[in-house]
């Protein structure tokens, strides 16, 4: 059998394992021990359980359920809601002020909590229904929650930037610096969008209330006093401390990247337990619960990903994919193009782990030799991959919404979330004109 | 991130009655017990590494020995967890074919599916016994100086992958009706 025969059989064979509904990381550990029986030497597949012990006794990978913990202490507490009360107030004089307010809570929570989903829940289960109630229009409001989410896999401490940096054996102290400017890039987009956006839906209710209709809340002027302002702050202050911390523990060279991930999920659960009580067994379960749960199934689902790699390698499988692609003489920008609309196309169905991991040994060999540096690419990559989170049909922050406003309902919610598709591609664009966005800062740091 | 981790409560379909529902009851004992376990395997493992930071940057002590065990403890943690997770069905798929096939070919999809999932997860917990015996016959230990015993881990795998198959076999006899 040739090598191409068997690529295809070895995708076409995951293809039917994922779609006939096998958990996924069932499903690829699945196909590649009877690929491992049948096309490699005997003794090959008495060594599955070791690979998966040896792929995932990586204290890198090993951080992933220290953040995890971090952001289920942070998330499951009300952080979030006091984030976003303290930045409203504050920004209560800007036009569209909430809809910016929302995106800086968003994204300021993600870098704390490293989640999307949880970003989500955390900020939307206050900022929609406050949103709505000042007048934005149910869509723009799920939309602007649903896309701010998203921050979560971009800004550090983000666990696809983990498992991209194992996948492609980069820094992670620079690929966590290299995703903070497009992240910011990102919180500028978003939040000029909730300007713009609000404008437009202020003069329509203008119109309105001239011409003797209703008149809508979001004609309200607000005003918040600076005692009313500071009293904000106490609740969120621990937090953002605990984020500098955090950088500055990581940056400065006081601790590794699994060290902060532990330091960071200490600390988040004394805050959260001094902050808001949470110390009690009824607190601390449902963080915990939420920690196994999630890190568990990334884990099995990394390690088997793992696994299948290693046979797609030994088989020659990734080697001569990526062989094929560089040998198409495609221009860079034509690559480059392919590869994130491939992207694209697999975040309709697998989530970000899996998408990384698989395509990672393929993908990357021809972009290192068109000349793309792989710290920006792997940024880029989460950004493409952030448009898998609102876009249908699995796009996991627009279920997250649903579940929170299920009066909006799912196709408001998918319009809502067109805008932010289109400007996180213009985003792309910007980062592929413009790419010191990206690698100003960790060029800075690692000279 | 945490893209498609939320676990989907309407799914759990463990077995409640009869001699299945009597051997689940067993079992959601040991899954609390070890995702007890697990939780604070996770949470020590936090605490080892904070140690290790406050050790080295405020006490000046130099050692060796917490990025071994953090390891150990999180590998633990995933392994042991495993069963009380897939009886949340937490372990995600992709279920796009629900959408198109008839509610009854697509109950016979869904049972496949979840036997060949048992299948591997038998397969894989044998081949960890094999890793584990070997580990404790020749005494294997990891390469630094703090040597630790490998058949620690590997029991974990062992162990908890067997769980976890014994927890999909269930699910796979329970017959519809009775889940829950």
């Amino acid at each position: 059998m040739t090598t191409l025969q068997l690529g295809l059989l070895y995708a076409g064979s995951t293809v039917a394992a994922l779609f006939s509904g096998i958990p996924i990381a069932f499903a690829l550990g699945g196909v590649a021990t009877v690929f491992m029986m049948i096309f490699m030497p005997a003794a090959s597949v008495d060594t599955i359980a070791q690979n998966v012990y040896e792929e995932l006794a990586s204290i890198t990978l090993l951080t992933i359920p220290l953040f995890i913990l971090k952001g289920a202490a942070i998330g499951k507490s009300r952080a979030g809601k006091d984030l976003y009360d303290a930045l409203h107030t504050w920004l209560g004089r800007v036009p569209g002020g909430l809809g910016v307010a929302v995106v800086l809570a968003c994204g300021l929570f993600a870098a704390m909590a490293g989640s999307s989903p949880a970003t989500c829940s955390a900020i939307g289960s206050s900022g929609i229904p406050e949103m709505r109630r000042r007048g934005y229009s149910p869509g723009f409001a799920a939309g602007l929650v649903a896309a701010g989410g998203t921050l979560g896999i971009l800004l550090p401490p983000s666990i696809v930037l983990i498992l991209y940096a194992v996948a492609s054996e980069q820094s992670l102290g620079r690929l966590f610096l290299a995703g903070l400017g497009p992240g910011l890039l990102l919180v500028a987009l978003f939040a000029s969008y909730a300007v713009f956006q609000w404008r437009r839906e202020f003069k329509h209710a203008q119109s309105v209330a001239y011409g003797g209709g209703a008149h809508s809340p979001i004609l309200a002027d607000e005003h918040f006093t600076m005692a009313e302002r500071m009293v904000a702050l106490p609740r969120v202050l621990p937090f953002l401390l605990l984020l500098t911390g955090v950088m500055v523990a990581l940056y400065g060279g006081i601790a590794t990247p699994s060290e902060t991930a532990g330091l960071g999920a200490v600390m988040a659960l004394v805050l959260v337990g001094i902050v808001y009580r949470a110390y009690k067994l009824a607190d601390l379960r449902p963080i915990f619960e939420g920690t196994i749960g999630e890190s568990g199934m990334l884990l099995m689902i990394i390690g088997m990903s793992l696994l299948y790699s290693y046979v797609m390698s030994y088989l020659h499988i990734s080697q001569s994919a990526a062989e094929a692609i560089v040998g198409l003489h495609l221009s860079k920008w034509l690559l480059l193009t392919a590869i994130l609309l491939l992207v694209v196309m697999l975040g309709f169905f697998l989530p970000p782990v899996s998408i990384i991991l698989m395509t990672a040994p393929i993908i990357l060999p021809p972009l290192r030799a068109a000349g793309f540096d792989l710290i920006w690419f792997g940024v880029v990559m989460a950004v493409v991959m952030e448009m898998g989170l609102i876009h249908p049909p699995v796009g996991l922050n627009l279920f997250v919404i649903n579940r929170i406003a299920p009066d909006i309902g799912l196709g408001p919610v998918i319009r809502g979330t067109i805008p932010f598709v289109l400007l996180m591609a213009v985003g792309v664009v910007i980062l592929s004109l413009v790419p010191g966005i990206a690698m100003w800062l960790p060029n800075a740091v690692y000279k | 991130m945490s893209a498609h981790a939320e676990l989907d409560l309407s799914r759990i379909d463990v077995p409640r009655v009869g001699i299945l529902g009597a051997v689940q009851s067993v079992l959601d004992v040991v899954n609390n017990v070890l995702a007890v376990a697990s939780a604070l395997a996770i949470a020590a493992a936090g605490l080892v590494l904070t140690w290790e930071v406050v050790g080295r940057y405020f006490l000046d002590i130099a050692s060796d020995w917490q990025d071994e065990l953090s390891t150990f403890l999180l590998i633990g943690a995933t392994f042991a967890s495993a069963s009380w997770t897939q009886a949340r069905r937490g372990h995600v798929g992709i279920d796009a074919l629900s959408m198109v096939l008839p509610p009854s070919v697509d109950r016979i999809r869904r049972r496949l599916a979840d036997l060949a999932a048992c299948v591997f997860c038998a397969y894989f917990s044998w081949k960890c016994w094999n890793l584990l015996t070997e580990a404790w016959v020749d005494d294997q230990t990891t390469p630094s100086a703090w040597g630790a015993p490998l058949w620690v881990p590997y029991s974990c795998m062992t162990f908890g992958m067997a769980l976890l198959a014994f927890q999909q076999a269930l699910q796979v006899l329970a017959p519809r009706k009775d889940a829950v």
